[in-house]
């Protein structure tokens, strides 16, 4: 199975792709999955010119690919002025609405302090419920504290475990309708 | 094979000198520019059809009348007719009107309209877009082709007894073409119909045209109008030439830079690199055009967009010379080397009536 990691931190090491790792990793240890690892950072420029030409360049249309062929998401951005990143909602921005359709999706953000870690719920959750994806109902926050504090592995493995249980029935779901509707059924159905 | 030209109808200032023509100048150079395209050897003229600033062919048939009446030869088309928010009745009327009077040097390219408040201007709704362009393009269908039509639909008043005039010239509708750059839908409607297929092909990687020109063509198939071979397929393309490539780039990239649409954005040489849009030599521009055939298959007719981002008339006329002179008489003779006896020109006035003729005496 396929699994897509989308990683919007900016630093390089960041903790954003920290998680990711994590998260990606403990997901292995209940079902085999391939990993790929999308850093949102390198797509940055692709991203800006896909909002004013239309179209992806070729390493983010590799990317939105891999997304629609995937049996499941893991997603982590950074906290920036109490919501996702800019960025990170960009790439979906540009993404076709219906890739996620269906898909099993865990949401994880990282930031300075516990505070932001609502942002889960008040942000990431409502933009994949919206992009009809099926999100996991665990989702993983970590704050600066948390690296070195008890809890964060515990969620980890409870978020990944959620999101493995929902890959394998994916292959299903995805069954992307490419056929084309009779032009007669049109028609029709606007009652002539 | 067709060649032509398509007009945006664009108000843009020009970059280099910051001016801005007025709507009249620039409804005066649409003009200029398709009469020159008749004089370069050219075979179509299509304006677009817009109702919101900075664009000013807001009446296409009023403009195309105008311009028939200054040619000869030229075919007189619209890139595109927004068959969603305009009455179908009155599409009917207009076009068989510019028909007689531009002696059958008509035909028309269908389109949706992507400016969602144009829809409500017009008492219409975006969302049913697709739908729209299925029931009006129905309808306009059999205003042309029956003299007396009883209707009823799901958007517009009903019709009992209508009869659209004047009737098509020669009981012959103009052959239409459909145009959409993404909505397998439209690619479908073209094929159900025998209609052709345009794809704008400008501002996109040719592997998306690819997919909808294949789909159109096995669609024309499936509905038993021929080979997909056999499909009638138009494309965009984008020039700007000059004898020398370096002159040609350091001349438009002020004009590619700000562009409408994709200005700001991607840089001249990813653009060109990733899209159909050449800047360089006549000969640059021949070789580029002549490899849509390899993902298009053998077409029927070519446009290219010449008068966009404020560049100035007398600098399209400078290119439309090139482009007939050096650029087209070599197309015609490369696209007709090894293109398939059975692989048909695109309809023409002519044509039609002569088809239709020849079924009437069959039967």
């Amino acid at each position: 199975m396929k699994l897509v990691v989308i990683s919007a931190g900016l630093s390089v090491p960041s903790s954003t792709r920290l998680l990711a790792d994590r998260l990606a990793a403990a997901v292995h240890g209940h079902t085999p999955v391939d990993v790929r690892v999308v850093e949102v950072r390198d797509l940055a420029v692709e991203i800006a010119h896909q909002f004013t030409s239309g179209f992806p360049g070729k390493a983010l249309a590799a990317a939105q690919d891999a997304v629609a062929e995937a049996d499941g998401l893991i997603v982590v951005t950074p906290v920036f002025s109490a919501s996702y990143s800019g960025l990170f909602k960009s790439f979906f921005d540009v993404l076709d609405k219906d890739a996620l359709a269906g898909k099993p999706v865990l949401i994880a953000a990282t930031g300075g302090s516990a505070r932001h870690s609502l942002v889960l719920e008040h942000a990431l959750r409502p933009l994949f419920a919206y992009l009809r994806a099926v999100v996991v109902p665990t989702a993983v926050y970590a704050a600066s504290e948390d690296w070195g504090a008890e809890g964060l592995p515990e969620r980890i493995e409870r978020a990944a475990g959620e999101l493995a249980a929902l890959m394998p029935g994916t292959a299903d779901r995805r069954a992307v309708d490419d056929g084309v509707v009779p032009f007669a059924e049109r028609l029709a159905a606007l009652g002539r | 094979m067709q060649f032509g030209i398509f007009s945006v109808g664009d108000v843009t200032t020009d970059p280099t000198t910051g001016r801005t023509p007025t709507e009249g100048e620039r409804i005066k150079a649409m003009v200029a520019i398709a009469q020159k395209a008749e004089e370069v050897g050219l075979d179509v003229f299509a304006t677009g059809e817009h109702h919101n600033p900075p664009f000013v062919p807001s009446s296409p048939t009023t403009m195309l009348g105008y311009i028939a009446a200054r040619t000869e030869r030229l075919i007189l088309s619209t890139s595109t007719t927004l068959i969603t928010t305009n009455d179908p009745v009155k599409i009917a009327e207009d076009y068989a009107m510019l028909q007689h009077l531009a002696d059958g040097r008509v035909d028309l390219m269908m389109g949706r309209g992507n400016t969602g408040p144009v829809y409500p201007w017009f008492g219409q709704d975006i969302r049913e877009g697709i739908n729209l362009a299925v029931e009006n393009y129905a309808l306009l269908r059999r205003l042309w082709r029956e003299d007396v039509v009883d209707w009823e639909g799901k958007f517009r008043t009903p019709l009992q007894g209508f009869t659209s005039t004047p009737r098509p010239l020669d009981g012959v509708p103009p052959f239409v073409w459909h145009g959409s750059i993404r909505s397998p839908e439209i690619a479908e409607q073209a094929a159900y119909y025998g209609d052709g297929f345009f794809h704008n092909h400008i501002f996109w990687p040719a592997d998306h045209t690819k997919r909808m020109i294949e789909l159109y063509r096995t669609r024309y198939a499936h509905h038993g109008y021929g080979t997909p071979e056999q499909a009638i397929v138009g494309l965009g393309g984008q020039v700007f030439m000059r004898k020398n490539s370096q002159d040609a780039v350091r001349e438009f990239r002020p004009y590619f830079d700000n562009a409408p649409v994709y200005g700001h954005g991607p840089s001249l040489e990813d653009f060109t690199e990733q899209t159909p849009l050449t800047v360089g030599s006549p000969q640059q521009v021949i070789e580029k055009t002549l490899s849509f055939r390899e993902y298009a298959g053998d077409y029927q007719r070519q446009l290219f967009l010449m008068d966009h981002a404020g560049l100035p008339l007398k600098t399209v006329l400078e290119q439309l010379d090139l482009l007939g002179e050096e650029v087209v008489p070599v197309l015609r003779e490369e696209f007709a080397k090894n293109r398939p006896a059975d692989v048909p020109d695109a309809p023409t006035h002519q044509s039609l009536t002569a088809a239709a003729r020849k079924k009437e005496a069959v039967a």
